[in-house]
């Protein structure tokens, strides 16, 4: 004999918890992965942008354009990397990775501004540029654009594989308290086939596991017996 | 890896061989790229990393006896080289290559330098900065040559010379590479290279000064998105501001395309901006695309090339195949750095002629193994192998200057004794502690028929309508 209706909120509320832990921490994993991968992100490609312009203030000071050039693009090979460029404390264009030019939206911006910023260029795609500037700005600014889209690929990749991995602890979960419970009702469901049994012919054949029980089923087991036991030879009296 | 030998029975040399550039990691690409730009503290740890190399050695690695280091055998004198072999540059390296080997085959013919035979050690680098800093690398380490010889393209050599600089206690030194940009000519790296031909600067200040001269100030460039491009496009920027102009455009394209890719929207870039002349600092497959896709976008005004464009290759690409071979010529004026090979009234354009056409040296059989899909078509004669030739000749003095023993530690005082030497080119060649560049004269060439010609009169040729 199975309970079923007992169980059944307790089920329900195993679930229910598991969902709501696991949901509660996917979110918050996601948010925390995505804002950290976001500020790494950002934070790697400051260093490489002041690791540019410390590196460039001798390059520019001996007006070497050429190994000023090559030094960036060795920086772009960098994968999250999609552009450089550096500008002098005029604005001029000194070296830059864009091919086949510079687009329009980069030559309207304000060269000397080393604020991050969000960048939306036709073609090529969306970026973060963030910049740096080269002996505080007055031999000019270096610009590194980001690619975003990698970024979100990225998160993506992160968040994803953390969902996997609380998508199995769920399932795992809820068939572990499926199970817990079958296991913890299992007595009950003995104590009841035992109760059923007594309350047909008053005797208890074949429920031997359940009286031989030293835990309270076993108790309750045995009470009913000899209630059950009472009762019959109360009915042979009258 | 064979280095290149004179047939002893005199016929065409035996070709080196091209092994594919090394595998090189990520990590290691960027330690050497890093090393190759700020040199001795990154250096240093590609030092370690291979074991070492002062002192004639290190651990595992059997130390040479300084004196001999470069001096395969009693008889040999081992020249470096790493260029362009594979890849849309190779007919510069091969070309280049050809036009030394025209040179040293005669030489060693005739018993070489002071008794030994002058033997190239080729690797290729594919025209690309890493593998040729592992090249060079190779070199200095592996090989221990006697010196670097004919270099190709100013990316790699920009990225080769810390190297130099790092194992400068060997005293190799970088002779005549085929790039006119100023890494090379200029602190910290001028120490360790000796320059023949002129520099970009000069070319691009010739050009534009032909061009300002005609009417012709807006100018633009197009330029290969490298060193090599920056530094043609900062000269292109100086000669202008000495004219109170600006560049009037830019439009760039990546090292390494092909001429089957489109320009046109480099080519509408400039349209934009109106220019009167574009300067092309560029390789010749890009450059010819470029070219061949402005006078089809109407863009009819000079499309100007500099030197290390490979003249003949770009004109084979634009003549080929076309019903009017000058369709697509008549706008280009390209500068070069010797005088024309049809002048044969200058005794070392006579010999390089007859030279040429003796040996008619083979390209290296490694380089068709490396492109097997791309057979190269040799130039009977070119401003390249003209200059590979030029270099042949100037190395091969400077080496017959250091007598019977030659050493490294000699070749430095060999260079600056050599003083308004006449290398038979219609320019007189000095060197000098201050001055690491042979030759100083520009040439302006237009085509005509199948081949470029001295340009004599700029305001015929290219004056404002």
């Amino acid at each position: 004999m199975r309970v079923h209706k007992l169980f059944r909120k307790t089920r329900f509320s195993f679930f229910a918890l598991f969902g709501v832990i696991v949901l509660s921490v996917s979110f918050l994993s996601i948010r925390t992965v995505s804002r950290e991968l976001e500020v790494e992100y950002v934070s790697n490609s400051r260093s490489i942008a002041k690791n540019i312009a410390d590196s460039s203030v001798d390059i520019l000071l001996n007006r070497n354009l050429a190994t000023l050039q090559s030094l960036i693009d060795q920086f772009v090979q960098i994968e999250s990397i999609r552009y450089i460029y550096i500008t002098s404390d005029t604005g001029e264009f000194l070296a830059h990775t864009f091919v086949p030019g510079i687009p329009d939206e980069i030559l309207a911006s304000d060269p000397s501004s080393t604020e991050t910023v969000d960048r939306s260029l036709p073609g090529m795609g969306e970026f973060i540029e963030v910049g740096s500037p080269i002996l505080s700005g007055v031999a000019g600014n270096v610009h590194v654009g980001m690619d975003e889209e990698l970024l979100r690929l990225k998160i993506q990749r992160a968040v994803g594989q953390q969902m996997y991995l609380f998508g199995i602890i769920l399932v795992i979960g809820t068939l572990l308290s499926f199970w817990f419970v079958s296991f913890s009702a299992r007595p009950l469901a003995d104590l009841m086939s035992l109760a059923v049994k007594l309350a047909g012919d008053g005797k208890a054949t074949g429920e031997e596991d359940v009286l031989g029980r030293d835990d309270e089923v076993g108790e309750l087991a045995r009470l009913f017996t000899h209630v059950a036991d009472g009762s019959a030879r109360g009915d042979e009296g009258r | 890896m064979e280095h290149s030998k004179t047939d002893p029975a005199g016929g065409n040399p035996s070709p080196p061989t091209v092994p594919n550039p090394p595998a090189i990691t990520r990590r290691s690409l960027i330690g050497s790229g890093l090393a190759a730009l700020f040199g001795a503290p990154f250096a240093k740890s590609l030092s370690g990393a291979d074991g070492g190399l002062a002192g004639g050695g290190s651990a595992g690695r059997p130390a040479a006896p300084y004196v001999h280091r470069g001096l395969r055998q009693d008889d040999e004198i081992v020249l470096g080289v790493s260029a362009a072999f594979s890849g849309p540059s190779r007919g510069l390296g091969t070309e280049l290559y050809r036009g030394s080997m025209a040179y040293f085959n005669e030489l060693n013919e005739n018993g070489g330098v002071n008794g030994r035979r002058i033997v190239m050690k080729l690797l290729d680098d594919g025209y690309q900065p890493d593998p040729c800093v592992a090249n060079t690398i190779e070199l200095m380490q592996d090989e221990r040559v006697f010196l670097l010889f004919n270099y190709v393209g100013t990316p790699t050599v920009t990225r080769a010379l810390p190297v130099l600089k790092t194992f400068r206690d060997q005293q190799v030194f970088l002779f005549f590479p085929f790039t006119g940009a100023e890494p090379q000519r200029e602190p910290p790296y001028d120490e360790f290279a000796f320059n023949l031909r002129a520099s970009y600067r000069q070319e691009t200040a010739g050009l534009v000064d032909n061009f300002v001269n005609i009417g012709r100030r807006r100018v633009a460039v197009f330029y290969q998105n490298d060193a090599y491009g920056r530094s043609g496009w900062a000269g292109v920027r100086e000669a202008l501001a000495r004219h109170g102009e600006t560049i009037a455009g830019e439009a760039t394209y990546t090292r390494g395309t092909q001429f089957s890719a489109s320009m046109r929207e480099q080519v509408n870039i400039l349209l934009d901006r109106s220019p009167d002349a574009v300067i092309c600092i560029g390789a010749y497959q890009a450059c010819g695309a470029f070219a061949r896709d402005a006078v089809d976008l109407g863009l009819h005004i000079p499309v100007a090339n500099v030197s290390f464009v490979g003249s003949e290759n770009m004109l084979q690409l634009l003549q080929e195949g076309r019903p009017d071979p000058n369709s697509h010529t008549r706008w280009l004026v390209n500068s070069q750095v010797v005088p024309s090979y049809a002048d044969t009234s200058l005794p070392a354009v006579q010999e390089y002629g007859e030279l040429m056409e003796r040996y008619d040296p083979r390209p290296p059989d490694d380089v068709e193994r490396i492109t097997p899909n791309e057979p190269y078509e040799t130039f009977p004669q070119s401003f390249v192998s003209l200059e590979g030739f030029v270099n042949a000749k100037l190395i091969a003095e400077i080496i017959r200057r250091m007598g019977d023993d030659p050493q490294r530690s000699g070749i430095e005082e060999a260079v600056f004794n050599v003083r308004n030497y006449d290398l038979g080119v219609g320019e007189r060649v000095s060197f000098g502690p201050n001055r690491r560049q042979g030759l100083q004269r520009v040439y302006y060439t237009v085509v005509e028929g199948d081949r470029f010609v001295p340009l004599t009169d700029w305001e015929a040729s290219f004056g404002m309508p």
